[in-house]
């Protein structure tokens, strides 16, 4: 873990290395990000809710997404673009340190502008959250931090399945995109809101379902099931399957050219 | 048993065969054909602790993969391979403390930051005590001369000190074993010198066995004493630089300053081409020895001036090469 968090360090010293460029990307970004909340306040200013979701609850859902999402960004990027870091066949040299390949793989890159998303993702929560006056308990805060690492979880275990399909192909693929940004854009709405083919996908396929849906209904006081409350535990255990593929994936890899 | 064995290892991989042309690509997008390509082909070997070994080849002939396997990358097919004890690919973590890899073409420091952060990071990772840590280093320091440049972002500096700053990452743990793949690779004729005397001196202090892939045959003749040549992904020869040289080097060049000229036949002269200030002859070793030549010579002649070269050993790799058609 010392040696994670020294490597984050080292690439944000890298990333300061070229000041102005990081300054600009950065206020690049806020202004890209605030659009996608604005189509939702956009959205609501015509209709008051959706299926009974009302404005800030479904910020409150956007939030949480964008929170895991855009965490593997800064913190799991070298997961996020693993492709690169096959055919620029930097994975080899990983392969020679004696230490763990995935927490190498992370240790390998990180993106610090995309911190700006994070910190957006938690302004919108903290708003959210006040003006949807919650009745507040001890559960319900653990599962509004449940549903913040499960979301973390969930976009860190596809990315780690998209990156096995490297091995094989030593080519990123689109189609992960369908689960990752596609995932995340169904997702950042109460999947309730969709017609049921969706919810099944999403709570047995790719269990999105577990992280903003059923926790959410607890979390609002739409549902006082505690099982609900504590349902993003699942996720976890779906990451399981997750780094057994990306291990079979490593026992294929076939290096590039010197 | 040896330090390190390696037992019929083989390694083949598929590769997708792709036409030229746009249309092609559509093609090949919808249905591919493969391609088996064995890159390395039963290769067996073994080396004894504190060797240096010379691995040579042409291009494409398997060195690179045979390194990648050696040193844990790759799982072979098939076959087996021991090194100190270890299967390279089956105990990663525990084998890789004790080995070092120098990559000529990829770099292993952080491009925008100074290699001392690096070799901080590295001692991390390989959790090395840090009084041995400074030890080293400083012991690095001194050899590679590497005081000024520690501390310059790597991106700006040239390529001989990167160099230099990627053998010393790569030794910072102290290893058993060397790999170094094109070590000297875009080096001026100075840093050259210091990477091999380097290399040179580390054999011999630390006894640390050195595998060394290359196509600068220079890097050959001063460091190993052994060579490997592999090609098409099979060892064509294993043995002593000099009795290939005995084999091989079978052409001597000889330039001639004489105002006078040649007009004769002489079995052993392979060839003879005249120029401003005399001859420049080339002569087959078998057949003539170049004391015989040259009393030949001064009989008929009056020489000025006599330049003796011995063929250069690029040209001699060449030709085996041509021999083994590879």
């Amino acid at each position: 873990m010392k040696i994670y968090f020294k490597s984050l360090g080292m690439h944000l010293k890298s990333e300061l290395e070229y000041r102005v460029n990081f300054i600009l990307s950065f206020l690049s970004q806020i202004l890209v990000f605030f659009t996608y909340y604005f189509i939702i306040i956009a959205l609501f200013s015509k209709f008051n809710n959706i299926k009974g979701f009302t404005m800030y609850e479904v910020l409150l859902c956007f939030a949480i997404i964008q929170f895991g999402f855009s965490s593997n960004e800064v913190f799991a990027r070298g997961i996020d673009h693993f492709d690169k870091l096959i055919i620029r066949g930097d994975f080899d040299r990983l392969l020679l340190r004696p230490k763990n390949i995935i927490l190498q793989v992370l240790c390998s890159d990180s993106d610090f502008v995309k911190s700006c998303r994070l910190l957006q993702a938690i302004i919108v929560l903290i708003i959210a959250i006040i003006k949807l006056n919650i009745k507040w308990n001890l559960m319900k805060v653990i599962t509004l931090l449940l549903m913040l690492l499960s979301s973390c979880v969930i976009f860190f275990g596809i990315f780690l399945v998209a990156a096995s399909y490297c091995f094989y192909t030593i080519q990123g693929l689109e189609v992960r995109n369908v689960f990752t940004d596609g995932g995340k854009h169904m997702a950042q709405y109460p999947i309730g809101v969709f017609s049921k083919g969706f919810v099944l996908f999403f709570t047995f396929i790719i269990p999105y379902a577990f992280v903003n849906y059923y926790p959410l209904l607890y979390f609002l006081g739409k549902n006082d099931s505690i099982i609900y409350g504590f349902s993003p535990l699942i996720v976890i255990v779906y990451l399981i399957p997750c780094i057994i593929i990306f291990y079979l994936g490593m026992k294929r890899y076939t290096s590039v050219g010197s | 048993m040896s330090f390190i064995e390696v037992r019929q290892i083989s390694k083949t991989f598929r590769v997708a065969k792709k036409k030229s042309g746009l249309k092609e690509a559509f093609r090949s997008f919808v249905k591919r054909e493969y391609l088996n390509i064995k890159a390395v082909d039963d290769i067996s070997f073994s080396i004894e602790k504190g060797e240096i070994v010379g691995y040579i080849g042409p291009n494409g002939a398997g060195k690179s993969t045979t390194i990648k396997i050696l040193s844990g990358i790759l799982n072979p097919d098939s076959g087996s391979c021991k090194i100190a004890g270890m299967t390279p690919w089956k105990e990663r973590v525990k084998y890789v403390k004790k080995i070092g890899v120098v990559f000529g073409q990829k770099s292993q420091l952080w491009w925008d930051i100074p290699a001392e952060d690096t070799f901080d990071l590295l001692r991390d990772i390989y959790e090395i005590p840090e009084e041995e840590y400074r030890t080293t280093k400083k012991d690095l320091i001194e050899k590679l001369n590497l005081q000024d440049i520690i501390n310059i972002p790597v991106r700006q500096l040239s390529l001989g000190q990167r160099m230099r700053c990627e053998i010393a990452a790569s030794l910072l743990h102290n290893p058993e074993i060397l790999f170094l793949d094109e070590p000297t690779i875009g080096l001026d004729a100075v840093s050259k010198q210091l990477v091999r005397d380097f290399i040179k001196k580390l054999n011999k202090e630390k006894h640390t066995t050195i595998i060394l892939t290359t196509h600068d045959m220079s890097d050959i003749t001063t460091l190993a004493k052994r060579i490997i040549l592999i090609g098409k992904g099979k060892v064509l020869y294993d043995g002593s630089l000099k009795k290939l040289k005995d084999k091989y080097e079978t052409e001597t060049y000889i330039s001639v300053k004489t105002k006078d000229t040649l007009n004769f036949k002489k079995k052993g002269i392979i060839s003879k081409k005249k120029n401003k200030d005399g001859y420049e002859l080339v002569i087959n070793n078998k057949l003539i020895s170049i004391s015989e030549l040259l009393t030949f010579l001064s009989h008929k002649i009056s020489i000025e001036d006599i330049e003796i070269e011995q063929e250069p050993i690029d040209k001699m790799i060449v030709r085996l090469y041509e021999d083994y058609q590879i």
